[in-house]
């Protein structure tokens, strides 16, 4: 796979195609791999593709094509970046928002076996606390990780999937213009319908206990933002001033105020690449919430975010049978 | 107070001592929870985490809150500063590492400093005591022997501690120290010579536990001629603009002061309301936002610059001293694996 990829980078520099190329190279710590951006084709060789190359390039296309002012006419660079799935479905979102230009970018496709989730290492009995992870190898579906005394421990890639790779739809992206490997067998769907179903049982009470727990631990960092691609609004909500709709504090209700509002400006554009929890330094986990946005989206405008590039969003759109209970009947 | 004696005593007795000081003090200590450790307050017939790793935040959060009220006000209110001890108790922080109790000191010269005195800090500072836990878990991305420090460092702290297992020894680092082991000296007995060998041998292996050095050397001196160099195109280019290395850098102090006002007490006409400090990020654009819109550190180029330069030739500049402490947070916490250690190599190359 990472030959296919460096072979076809190479191609795309040699043949004028791209300017600079988003992907990924080898992390300094065991278990990470981390975004590289290459201009020289000297540093191709850079480039890795294993289980770890979970961040989502998309967020950094925008700020390639911020408009400058008084620089209208500044020539803008071509873009060369490798997507999973859900890169894809992000690449999908922003052009639809207009920010970024379908034809300044070469999208290497790629499809997706999942990557890991560093967190679940723990669930594998491996504790954080009493492990020190110094290195860590992939073969096959395994990965064996090693720790300070050198004790090797091998474990199995399904069970460090995230949960959002274990449940993925769209393990290519929907629009590239090259896509490299198999297409691996469909994901586990129900795992995500199960997760909202049962939280949708819960009573008011227990709903909202939940969601207190989980943003109780947010220390406002910004960081599930920040990693959003969907997050690239110049100026966010949570720092204007005129009006100020909430205070900067770590009080509870602020910390609620950002983490609803963030989630809200998800609806219809949210493709569920995770980023936001794997970005969560205390992990926040409000997936539930963003499951549940998909879902409602779905049955009542029958769109789902970052799958098509013709179909209008949801919230650029009006039609005249447009469900409206979720007004009238909440 | 290099001749003062190392005392020790059972761990077992350890968790009774500290119940004995919950009247004196406010005690933090460090507790496991999901599988992360974090300093809160100490209570009664509750267990501490001995061998953890480092805390995920820093304990920097206890004496520089990430949220502080200044002052209150309103329509008849008296402006009242806060910011003190709860309960007029004093603070008693147990078993912080030494990176972190050495960050405190840094954070000492910055709040405490000739030209600016913050009497919120200090005010909590003075009536603070710290005792350490020497480091006997470095982690990989740990480097602290590269900024003087090492897992038995002493400064910042009152009294280190160091877990033998069965035992902990203690020694007094300051006069305070000495005073609060002395009050206490019924709960201690004076360690024997193989306890303390028993101790070196730890921190010996310790020691060899932090195999990752980066030479710091001159490193201001390096960076005063740098702030146009060409390694910052780079750097910064996979950086997400999160806070997340600022607020878990144990030396990082800088704040934002807002009011928070709510405009549904009182009478509406003069609202009631706080003014409040919380923490901020030199990583987050609206930091050097200016009111007539211009910023001078439109992107994340001068963002991540001004962090790497702050640290390591502004606070040299201003306080001989570099504000890192290696604790490795910021590496480990980073969303994309921007690794500190690797900028300052590049530093070296350019």
């Amino acid at each position: 796979m990472i030959e296919k990829i460096k072979e076809t980078v190479k191609k795309l520099f040699k043949e004028n195609k791209i300017d600079i190329l988003i992907g990924y190279s080898e992390g300094t710590l065991p278990l990470r791999s981390t975004p590289c951006f290459i201009t020289r084709p000297e540093d191709i060789e850079k480039l890795v593709w294993n289980s770890y190359c979970f961040n989502n390039l998309a967020v950094y296309l925008p700020r390639f094509f911020v408009p400058q002012p008084g620089k209208k006419d500044a020539k803008l660079p071509k873009i060369g970046i490798l997507a999973k799935g859900c890169d894809g479905r992000s690449i999908v979102g922003l052009i639809k928002e207009h920010q970024i230009p379908r034809e300044n970018l070469y999208i290497i496709g790629i499809h997706c076996e999942g990557m890991i989730d560093i967190k679940k290492i723990q669930d594998t009995g491996c504790k954080m606390q009493e492990v020190d992870i110094i290195a860590a190898e992939e073969k096959n579906d395994k990965v064996l990780v090693e720790d300070g005394d050198k004790k090797k421990v091998e474990l199995k890639k399904e069970e460090l999937l995230a949960d959002v790779c274990a449940s993925c739809q769209y393990t290519a992206p929907v629009i590239y213009d090259i896509l490299i490997g198999k297409e691996k067998g469909k994901t586990k769907k129900e795992d995500r319908e199960a997760i909202i179903k049962e939280f949708e049982k819960k009573s008011l009470e227990e709903r909202w206990k939940y969601f207190q727990e989980q943003v109780s631990k947010c220390i406002r960092c910004n960081a599930c933002r920040q990693a959003c691609p969907n997050c690239y609004c110049k100026e966010c909500f949570a720092e204007q001033t005129k009006p100020k709709w909430i205070g900067a504090t770590n009080d509870i209700s602020d910390v609620m105020f950002y983490q609803i509002g963030r989630i809200f400006h998800q609806a219809g554009r949210c493709v569920d690449c995770g980023a936001c929890v794997r970005a969560c330094p205390m992990g926040v986990d409000l997936r539930v919430f963003t499951y549940k946005l998909i879902k409602d989206v779905k049955e009542f405008f029958e769109y789902e975010a970052g799958v098509s590039l013709e179909e209008a969003p949801p919230l650029a759109t009006f039609k005249s049978d447009d469900k409206q209970e979720f007004i009238t009947e909440p | 107070m290099e001749n003062v004696k190392f005392k020790i005593i059972k761990k077992k007795k350890v968790l009774s001592l500290l119940d004995s000081l919950t009247k004196e003090y406010n005690i933090f200590v460090p507790v496991e929870e999901d599988g992360d450790v974090r300093f809160s307050g100490f209570k009664s017939g509750q267990d501490i985490s001995w061998d953890y790793r480092n805390t995920k935040i820093s304990p920097k959060e206890i004496l520089f809150p990430p949220t502080e009220t200044l002052f209150s006000f309103g329509p008849g209110a008296e402006v009242k500063p806060e910011g003190s001890t709860p309960g007029g108790k004093d603070y008693l922080i147990f078993g912080i590492r030494p990176c972190d109790a050495k960050a405190i000191s840094l954070l000492d010269k910055v709040f405490g400093g000739d030209d600016f005195q913050d009497p919120y800090y200090l005010k909590r500072r003075k009536e603070t005591t710290i005792i350490s836990l020497a480091c006997s878990k470095p982690q990989i991305d740990c480097f602290c022997t590269s900024l003087k420090g090492k897992p038995d460092n002493e400064e910042g702290t009152d009294i280190i501690l160091f877990d033998l297992g069965e035992d902990i020894i203690a020694r007094p680092v300051t006069k305070k120290g000495g005073k609060f082991i002395e009050n206490l000296s019924s709960w201690f007995k004076e360690a024997k010579e193989s306890d303390v060998t028993k101790k070196d041998k730890l921190m010996d292996l310790s020691l060899k536990k932090i195999q990752f050095q980066v030479d710091i050397q001159n490193i201001k001196e390096r960076l005063d001629d740098a702030f146009d160099a060409s390694f910052w195109n780079e750097i910064h280019q996979k950086c997400l603009g999160c806070g997340i290395c600022t607020y878990f850098c144990p030396t990082c102090h800088c704040f934002d002061i807002t009011d928070e006002i709510n405009p549904r007490a009182g009478d509406s006409t003069t609202p009631e309301g706080k003014r409040v400090r919380c923490w901020d990020s030199c990583m987050y654009p609206l930091f050097t936002l200016h009111a007539s819109g211009h910023n001078p550190r439109p992107t994340y180029k001068e963002r991540m610059r001004q962090r790497i330069m702050h640290k390591f030739n502004y606070c040299p500049e201003n306080f001989e001293e570099i504000f890192c402490v290696g604790c490795g947070r910021c590496i480990r916490n980073c969303p994309v694996n921007i690794d500190l250690r690797e900028i300052l190599i590049s530093i070296d190359l350019s």
